[in-house]
């Protein structure tokens, strides 16, 4: 469903490439973590996934659509249009001259779904709703866009603990009924390991783990700290801490 | 003030309405500032003027004045998303560009249209119900637009360029789309003072932008624009309230050399209240 092979990004002024020799195959419905420091690399690779940033050498290939869920929520979402528009306009893949409110039902149905309440918003500009009800909308969004491939950077880590256990939750019951293919940035160790069939771990641009599996499942929070503060350390004896740039 | 300056208010109103609703469309729709209302709506009123002095009748005149415009209105938005000129710079090249095209085309600064017929008469309530139908045929379509699925995406690409793209919408088509429209309706404009006048200048498009973004500026300032309903009504509101003002003004005594000074008074005086506000311009 969705293929990198060696693929290299450089940005002008950054000393070193931002993405080295990356290399990750998914298969349909695969659910894949990604962790790593800040500047690691990882949303650098969702933006080559989904066509905002050209790859200097090396080839992707996307057997399908890409929707996104962002971290700004602002990002993500249109505040001022109601959230029936919001919705409405991220499930047209074939827009017609026919009227979005057509939809109206099934939205409202689709956000009853969740369970939290948000239906009574329907007509009201998104505004109104607090961050973490937006991106809620926003996860919704990307998961009725029709589109089989979802990137989710760090779409929870604005929000409270309740509202992030809340959307986590949602997000992987709709990827798993979806059938999905799913990328998510998380800095929740946590999450990375609960959810998802695959882990990958990043550092300094390249890919230094990649489980999956009986390995995954198996893996502790604990581990996996201790495996990403090995590589923090060896970057600390490297450069000093930080990139460098 | 009589009832002959009100209802003069309110025609001339009407067709400043139009240029109001040019402006709104790239500005609140699309975030893009487009200046070539001074370039287009002359272009519109030449277009017009030459068709009629050769025969045309005054209704095929009209479209056609609107197509000629609405193309200078594309060729805004090529210039803007091929060269990535700035958009107030696109408006001012083109708009001073049209100024020549427009005196190539009519061969002339000025055509006196008295003997050439068309839509308006001394009957000033007949005249603005001529300009209502065809203000009405052009807007109402426009907001049936806004509520389908191609007009939440063309809204979508104003507000949040960045989430459009992620959704697949073209910045691009919509741009131009929405450039063309405005074009029109400067066309449109231009197309309806030349043949109330019955008299077209070369010169009548100076200034004709600041009294539109005054009538909008003004409109929302009255009604907002927080609904699709109110940002569309924002501009005819807007025109009329204007035109009374200027009105009110000149039948207190202002030199009519003043109102330019007088609508860049209103005009900074409408965003100074929604600084206060709180509210971007």
């Amino acid at each position: 469903m969705l293929s990198i092979t060696n693929a290299t990004k450089s940005f002008a002024g950054v000393f070193e490439p931002v993405l080295r020799d990356i290399n990750i195959s998914l298969r349909e419905g695969e659910f894949c973590t990604v962790i790593g420091a800040n500047g690691s690399g990882k949303s650098t690779l969702l933006k080559i996934i989904s066509g905002e940033h050209r790859l200097d050498s090396g080839e992707i290939c996307r057997n399908g659509d890409v929707s996104q869920v962002v971290q700004d929520v602002n990002k993500g979402t249109i505040p001022t249009m109601t959230m029936l528009e919001n919705i409405a306009m991220s499930r047209m893949k074939t827009p017609r001259f026919s009227f979005y409110k057509r939809h109206r039902n099934e939205i409202i149905d689709k956000i009853s779904s969740l369970n939290i309440g948000l239906e009574r918003f329907i007509d009201q500009p998104l505004s109104v709703l607090s961050g973490g009800q937006r991106q809620t909308i926003a996860t919704l969004m990307a998961m009725n866009s029709g589109r089989k491939i979802l990137l989710l950077d760090e779409h929870t880590s604005a929000l409270d603990p309740k509202m992030q256990r809340l959307l986590m939750e949602y997000t992987a019951k709709s990827v798993r009924e979806l059938g999905l293919t799913t990328i998510m940035i998380t800095h929740n160790m946590e999450d990375a390991i609960k959810y998802g069939n695959r882990l990958i771990m990043m550092h300094r641009g390249r890919i230094v783990t990649d489980l999956n599996g009986h390995e995954k499942s198996e893996l502790k929070v604990q581990s996996l700290l201790e495996m990403f503060h090995k590589f923090e350390d060896q970057n600390l004896l490297h450069n000093g801490g930080g990139n460098v740039r | 003030m009589s009832v002959d300056l009100v209802l003069n208010g309110l025609q001339q109103g009407l067709i400043l309405a139009v240029i109001a609703y040019g402006i709104m469309i790239p500005f609140r729709f699309l975030d893009f500032a487009d200046l070539t209302a001074d370039g287009a709506y002359p272009l519109g009123g030449t277009i017009c003027a030459v068709c009629m002095s050769a025969g045309l009748y005054p209704a095929t005149a009209i479209p056609i004045s609107m197509v000629g415009a609405g193309i200078m209105g594309i060729c805004t938005a090529v210039i803007y998303l091929k060269f990535r000129i700035n958009s107030m710079l696109a408006g001012v090249i083109l708009s001073t560009m049209a100024y020549s095209v427009n005196l190539r085309i009519m061969g002339k600064p000025n055509i006196a249209l008295f003997d050439c017929g068309g839509f308006f008469n001394a009957n000033i309530v007949a005249n603005m119900l001529i300009i209502t139908v065809l203000l009405a045929s052009c807007i109402i379509p426009f907001a049936v637009f806004l509520r389908t699925d191609f007009g939440l995406r063309f809204r979508a690409v104003g507000l949040n360029p960045g989430l459009a793209k992620l959704q697949g919408i073209s910045i691009k088509k919509y741009t131009i789309l929405g450039l063309f429209i405005a074009g029109c309706m400067f066309g449109l404009a231009g197309s309806l003072i030349v043949q109330l006048q019955n008299y077209m200048d070369v010169g009548i498009g100076v200034g004709i932008l600041i009294h539109g973004l005054a009538s909008l500026m003004i409109g929302e300032a009255i009604i907002g624009n927080a609904t699709l309903n109110r940002q569309l009504a924002a501009p005819l509101l807007g025109a009329l309230v204007y035109q009374q003002v200027q009105g009110i003004a000149l039948s207190l005594g202002l030199a009519p050399s003043d109102l330019k000074f007088f609508t860049g008074g209103i005009v900074l005086l409408v965003i100074a209240l929604k600084r206060k506000e709180g509210k971007a311009l």
